[in-house]
């Protein structure tokens, strides 16, 4: 059976999905075990978890790893792409894996390119990809490595403004878009999504054009992929870079008044009409 | 400050078709520098404009490099120079091989730091910079939001997904940088025209680095088959259809 090996820099459910490739042994950067892993080493990391790129890379090398995965935060794709680089191959980012092949999106989500990876597999695996399945054990080995932070020197770490949101743990999700004239008109679908208790999410124009919504809430290629049971977009067109972050969703709802917008050919319902008639009576009804 | 900012030109994702048999259409596709590697080029201006300096594009790539619209448009963005790697074996590398080429050309053409932009326009494996950064054995961050030069080292504030993280940084160093870091300027007439007179030095290139995996497919996803239940017509009416949609499912 295949070791997997799963690198977690904080709470991650990468190991439990892991256990469809083989038997999994974590390596936590924090302390205690890591659920989902048959075995956890535990580093017990101080200052930047960067820093320990070459000893994990060195363990890893010791213990023949075949298969490396990484959650896609940035702090794991850091130590991803420079764990693949002492280990000699590139770090790749994985949107399907079926071993020793693996997919991933290119060109905007246009198209998923598959390859067959020879010698050792470091992935960064999107949310979603390996659902978690039940299974492993407490057991946890600490191991001392000695970090070596190149003389990167961290000065403070100030937690961000605002709410955190997981949108990859919403069952649904109502996902706004330009259609919206204001930014208090979000309000509208903010009491849609609290009436279906959905996440409210958003296309990149809004986080990154507008900046009505925070960039962790905004779903594409480049932001979130999600698997919801419901996706709800509401004045959004349907670019493939924001759909093939929701192309997974069991049913998707779309509400726009453009009746040529891509969005509805990739719809399971679909309204064509103003948001701003439709919404208010869809709050009404529910 | 003898800063490198990296580049990729790859074919423009929007002109890209996808046929009916999955397969991707190329011919409309024009080669462009990637939307994100132009953050790393404002970056490097804006830094070099304040602690004095000089910015140079560095871009590994095939024969798509020597297009001479493609070089005006990557110096009309600011570089004072740009350094190309081209080679027709270098199509389809991975970031460890494109880092490996990056990391030959900037040991011959030295470097106090290196900027690299969230992700290629084409792959966004988001992974060259990190990797460079390991090869070089220098300080390496990804997500840089900000720059700021202070004495000898930089400043930076790093993006995590819940919190900002601010550090020092000694040089030389490699940092990926945002696309929200700045706001690339739009080249006018003049930079477009002085772009012309900018050198371009055509470093030696060797043969590709062994990949790390065999291509299979590139194709379009599946298209999930939806219901396609599409309503028209009097608001309200709609709105309770779908109202009834949601509560069976």
């Amino acid at each position: 059976m295949t070791e997997v090996f799963v690198i977690a820099t904080g709470p991650t459910t990468l190991a439990q999905g892991a256990r469809a490739l083989g038997s999994v042994t974590a390596v936590n950067l924090g302390s205690g075990p890591v659920p989902g892993a048959d075995k956890t080493l535990a580093v017990n990391a101080a200052g930047l978890v960067e820093g320990y790129a070459k000893p994990i890379a060195e363990l890893l090398s010791a213990r023949g790893a075949e298969v490396v995965l990484f959650d896609t935060d940035v702090q794991s794709r850091l130590l991803a792409g420079k764990i693949a680089s002492y280990l000699g191959t590139a770090a790749r980012n994985a949107a399907e894996i079926k071993l020793p092949n693996i997919g991933r999106m290119v060109y905007g989500g246009l198209a998923v390119a598959t390859e067959s990876v020879a010698g050792v597999a470091v992935l960064v695996v999107g949310p979603g990809v390996l659902p978690p399945l039940e299974g492993g054990s407490d057991a946890v080995e600490n191991i001392a490595l000695t970090p070596d932070d190149a003389g990167l020197k961290l000065v403070s770490t100030q937690p961000k403004g605002g709410e955190s949101v997981n949108l990859s743990a919403a069952k649904r999700v109502v996902g706004v878009g330009r259609g919206f004239a204001a930014q208090d008109d979000l309000d509208l679908a903010r009491q849609l999504a609290a009436k279906l208790g959905a996440e409210l999410a958003c296309s990149r124009p809004i986080a990154e054009g507008v900046n009505w919504m925070p960039t962790e809430r905004y779903i594409g290629v480049s932001g979130a992929t999600l698997r919801p049971e419901l996706y709800l977009a509401v004045g959004i067109s349907g670019q493939i870079q924001h759909m093939v972050g929701v192309n997974k969703a069991k049913a998707i709802v779309a509400i726009n008044k453009d009746k040529n917008a891509p969005v509805f050919k990739q719809a399971d319902f679909g309204i064509v009409g103003d948001l701003y008639q439709v919404l208010p009576a869809l709050i009404a009804a529910l | 400050m003898k800063i490198i900012a990296a580049i990729k030109v790859s074919a423009e994702a929007q002109d890209i078709e996808a046929r009916p048999d999955r397969t991707l259409n190329f011919d409309r596709a024009q080669s462009k520098i990637g939307a994100y590697d132009l953050n790393a080029v404002e970056a490097a201006r804006q830094l070099a404009d304040t602690v004095g300096g000089e910015v140079i594009g560095l871009s590994v790539g095939t024969s798509a490099l020597a297009n001479s619209k493609v070089r005006k448009d990557a110096l009309s963005r600011g570089l004072d120079q740009l350094d190309v790697v081209a080679s027709d074996e270098y199509a389809d590398l991975d970031s460890f091989q494109t880092a490996q080429l990056l990391q030959s050309a900037l040991q011959q053409t030295g470097y106090d730091l290196v900027l690299v932009g969230a992700g290629s326009s084409d792959v966004y494996a988001q992974q060259v910079g990190n990797q460079l950064g390991a090869l070089l054995g220098v300080p390496t961050l990804n997500a840089v939001n900000k720059i700021t030069p202070e004495g000898d080292h930089l400043v930076v504030e790093r993006l995590l997904e819940d919190a900002v993280q601010v550090i020092e940084v000694p040089l030389p160093a490699v940092l990926s940088v945002t696309s929200g870091i700045n706001t690339p300027r739009i080249a006018g007439m003049k930079e477009i025209l002085a772009a012309g007179k900018k050198p371009v030095n055509e470093l030696a290139a060797g043969a590709a680095p062994a990949g790390s995996a065999q291509a299979v497919s590139t194709l379009a996803p599946e298209q999930v088959s939806r219901q396609q239940n599409i309503v028209e017509g009097d608001p309200a009416e709609a709105a309770a259809q779908l109202a009834a949609y949601l509560k069976a499912l």
